[in-house]
């Protein structure tokens, strides 16, 4: 008796869940809508997406991150969070929806959730090995804004001629485009980032050289 | 005029029909039941289950059917069903002393505790052709089947030799296995990767393998421990209960060889071991599997490696019947394109050579490179290459 | 079809392909492993390329098939009823029209435009495989980007040859880093690799490897200052089209030895006497 009891709770507990953070309607459709997507984003760096899925309840992370985590995590993965995107109810929406294992340790983290604020050159996320570069973390990052304007300048595979990408002015904005920029001297070691900005999204790989246009050389 | 063959979709149709009655033969004789092979062809199930890593008798019957008997093209049928199941859980490892023996047999001891158990074997029969099952003679049942499996639980002959410590221990350090069947192969593997490759690697292949460590390219010095074959129970712990609970039974075949020991200053001489386990009645392959884990296991003990059995991304890389089937077959697939690339090279090469076989041969054919080469080859850093005359176009 | 999901593939795997591609698109031209699933063709006919489309597939993705640039060879027609039945896709013969081009040996003679995705089949994914046949040094010479027995090997050739004989399958380097193989397309197609505006994918099913080169990305095949890289010619044009400028396939007309040579990609051919007429 008392273990189906425990299951209604669970049971209720979830669909809670699953109300407040919405997964997707059609999970084979939408998964792969939404990939060919972040694919597009990561193929062509700093080209601007907008992702249509239902927003979570937290602004702070924003539909189209949400969008990625849905798409990318499983049980297969480990996802470090950022203390000041961690709350119980993400932490439980990340289990529900995706049965994603949560880590303290950023080094064994396949995708990290993090925002500008909270964004620290320090923290010791994988970049990957020279012989494996693959088993890198993923920094999925809530920017201030996304636009295609200056002041950093992209180019690279992916790049015609040049892409301007501008995610905001914070400190922690700043820092990961240095951060960004840090990428080409470890090659093939390094982080590879998707921004986003509500529904809108952008991605930065390794491969992409990074400067600002109105600064001094960046490292 | 010249028109490309068409028609390859109705061609392909049209193959697989004609496959299908060939498959089918004779209608004047009843068609094969699943049922049938896996009663009186046994053994064929057991070792597409083995190399298939499924363990479905109906299943792999029906491959084999489905495969006119080619063992190959059924192992491959039944993997590729295996990988679109999901995984419903992770069973206890199996307890094998525990097995239900139908069969076992030590070569190290005359008499052993729990005694020796011929079981249904082929290893004493004269090998004469029965003419009367073509004649479909009666088959006495068997006598002995009763006593067998009632028998208690026999302990494992390398346990008897644990206890004064004479062979080393194989212990469980609790680790997660990798799983072959979802991660990508990463050399140098472990001993858990490599046995696992091992247990579905093609018999033919591992055989040959086996059988070249005892002709000396690597040996290692066996003795048939223990074979053993019987059913297993599989447990699977529930966590929501708490609780192991046994959801069936399976056959299995495993073989621990007691191998040459090894030792050093520090570690006292002991026997070594090599391990087979397949699913069903599958004696030879697991005998075969036990001498090339203890031969992948030449690293780790300090021996030298001088065998190919010895070379493990060798034997690994090579030992799956369906990559291997798979890939030799595809040089059936029209590879024009580059037949046509190397068909014109090689007709510009023949009109250089007819020119330069005249009296005044030119130099450029045969013109040495060898400082380029030790130049090329000092460039490895690949920064290097401009100084040496190699850049990218 | 009956028991099975959208593109044949679970969810599960096609998230572990899809996470790999991105991967394989961030560090352009290294091998990322995967763990590869038996599919119901043989390895070596396509599983690679075959578990790549179905991980990027979608239901309104137009999709085109070609092993040896045609489209009516049968594996193409094999693959091609594959995905019709397991994601009721639409498909096509004309590369413009295409979506997602799937293809065995040949780049299709039509210039690719940008978000179009080109899916390799990959027999050996290593381009230091026969140089070197063990994976833990391969991969240790990418690492430490030591690539000079390449350039010794291709040397070799120029020295017994007088020419490089690597025809096929010819290798590049990619973004000034990763030597990579192509694939078995001909040399010919390897400037089409350079700068083009489509994604190219590649998928080895056997070898549990894909990569990746991501549009506009810079792509060179290796070659020597007195020895430049340089494709086929032919003394001939397309008996069928007239083209002088496409890959060729020599055909034997008669048992005399008559020969004629059309063009490989088939789609190209045809739109071409399309245009004529």
């Amino acid at each position: 008796m008392a273990q189906r009891e425990r299951v209604t709770t669970e049971r209720m507990d979830r669909d809670a869940v699953s109300a407040a953070w919405p997964g997707l309607a059609d999970p084979a459709h939408d998964s792969q809508r939404l990939f060919r997507q972040i694919l597009g984003a990561m193929s062509e760096p700093g080209t601007l997406a907008t992702l249509a899925v239902p927003a979570p309840p937290s602004d702070a992370l924003g539909a189209a991150l949400w969008g990625v985590v849905l798409t990318l995590c499983d049980l297969e993965t480990r996802v470090w969070v950022a203390a000041d995107l961690d709350s119980p109810a993400l932490r439980q929406a990340l289990a529900f929806h995706t049965g994603a294992r949560i880590t303290d340790d950023p080094a064994s983290a396949d995708f990290a959730l993090l925002t500008h604020d909270a964004f620290d050159p320090q923290t010791p996320f994988a970049p990957g090995s020279d012989t494996y570069p693959d088993r890198a973390t993923t920094l999925l990052v809530v920017v201030e804004r996304l636009a295609n304007a200056g002041p950093s300048m992209l180019s690279g595979p992916g790049i015609e001629t040049i892409r301007a990408l501008d995610i905001g002015d914070s400190p922690g904005c700043r820092a990961l485009m240095d951060r960004l920029a840090a990428n080409r001297a470890s090659f093939p070691q390094g982080l590879d980032m998707i921004f986003g900005c509500g529904a809108r999204l952008a991605a930065v790989p390794r491969s992409t050289r990074v400067r600002r246009a109105d600064a001094k050389e960046v490292n | 005029m010249y028109v490309a063959v068409k028609g390859g979709e109705q061609a392909i149709a049209r193959a697989h029909r004609w496959l299908a009655d060939r498959r089918r033969g004779d209608r004047e004789r009843p068609e094969l039941e699943v049922a049938q092979i896996g009663d009186q062809l046994r053994l064929a199930v057991d070792r597409v289950m083995s190399e298939a890593s499924l363990y479905d008798p109906e299943l792999a019957a029906l491959a084999f059917k489905q495969a006119s008997g080619d063992l190959t093209e059924a192992v491959f049928l039944l993997r590729a069903y295996r990988t679109t199941l999901p995984r419903l859980a992770v069973s206890e490892p199996l307890d094998t002393a525990s097995m239900r023996i139908e069969r076992r047999i030590s070569a190290t001891y005359k008499d052993i505790p729990g005694g020796q158990i011929l079981g249904p074997t082929y290893d004493y029969t004269h090998r004469l052709l029965d003419f009367l099952q073509l004649a479909g003679a009666e088959v006495p049942p068997a006598e002995t089947r009763d006593d067998v499996t009632d028998a208690e639980p026999c302990p494992q002959i390398l346990e008897l030799l644990n206890d004064e410590g004479l062979v080393e221990q194989a212990v469980d350090d609790g680790s997660e296995p990798m799983d072959i069947t979802r991660d990508p192969p990463d050399y140098p593997m472990d001993r858990a990767a490599r046995l696992q490759m091992l247990a579905r690697g093609d018999e033919g292949y591992l055989l040959a393998l086996g059988y070249s460590t005892q002709r000396g390219y690597g040996r290692n010095h066996p003795f048939a421990g223990e074979i053993r074959q019987g059913q297993v129970e599989v447990e699977v712990h529930v966590e929501e209960w708490d609780e192991t609970i046994c959801v069936g039974e399976i056959a299995l075949s495993e073989c621990q060889m007691i191998n040459q020991f090894g030792g050093s200053r520090e570690a006292a001489p002991q026997f070594t071991r090599g391990y087979g386990l397949a699913f069903g009645h599958n004696e030879r392959k697991t005998m075969a599997m036990a001498l090339v884990d203890r031969a992948l296991r030449a690293e780790e003990l300090g021996e030298p490696i001088s065998g190919p059995a010895q070379q493990a991304e060798f034997v690994l890389a090579h030992a799956d019947s369906v990559d291997a089937s798979g890939f030799v077959s595809h040089l059936k697939l029209p590879h024009y394109v580059d037949f046509q690339s190397e068909l014109d090279l090689l007709r510009r090469l023949r009109r250089e050579h007819a020119r330069h076989s005249s009296p005044e041969r030119g130099e450029s054919l045969d013109r040495p490179s060898t400082e380029e080469d030790t130049s090329a080859r000092k460039s490895g850093q690949g920064k290097h290459d401009r100084e040496s005359g190699v850049h990218g176009s | 079809m009956n028991g099975y999901n959208f593109a044949y593939l679970d969810e599960q795997t096609k998230r572990m392909i899809r996470r790999a591609l991105l991967k394989a698109v961030a560090i352009p031209g290294y091998q990322v492993p995967f763990g590869g699933r038996e599919m119901p063709m043989p390895y070596g006919w396509g599983t690679g390329g075959v578990q790549v489309t179905a991980s990027i597939l979608g239901a309104d993705d137009i999709l085109k098939v070609i092993d040896q640039g045609a489209d009516d060879t049968t594996n193409a027609v094999s693959i091609r009823h594959f995905f019709q039945r397991v994601a009721g896709v639409e498909t096509t013969t004309a590369t413009t029209a295409a979506d997602v081009i799937q293809t065995r040996h040949r780049i299709p003679e039509t210039p690719l435009r940008a978000g179009q995705i080109l899916v390799f089949q990959v027999p050996i994914p290593e381009p230091l495989r026969f140089i070197e046949p063990s994976e833990q040094e391969t991969r240790l010479m990418h690492a430490l980007e030591e690539y000079g027995v390449m350039h010794v090997k291709l040397y070799e050739d120029i020295a017994r040859y007088g020419h490089i004989a690597t025809t096929y399958a010819y290798p590049v380097k990619v973004d000034e880093r990763y030597v990579m193989d192509p694939s078995p397309i001909p040399k010919f197609d390897n400037p089409k690799l350079d700068g083009n505006p489509a994604l190219m994918l590649f998928g080895a099913g056997r070898e549990k490897r894909l990569y990746a080169i991501p549009p506009y990305t810079r792509v060179e095949s290796l070659d020597f200052e007195d020895h430049p890289f340089e494709i086929q010619r032919w003394e001939h044009a397309c008996a069928l089209c007239g083209s002088d400028h496409s890959y060729l396939d020599e055909v034997i007309t008669d048992d005399q030895g008559g020969r004629m040579f059309v063009c490989s990609d088939t789609d190209y051919c045809q739109s071409r006497r399309g245009e004529v007429a």
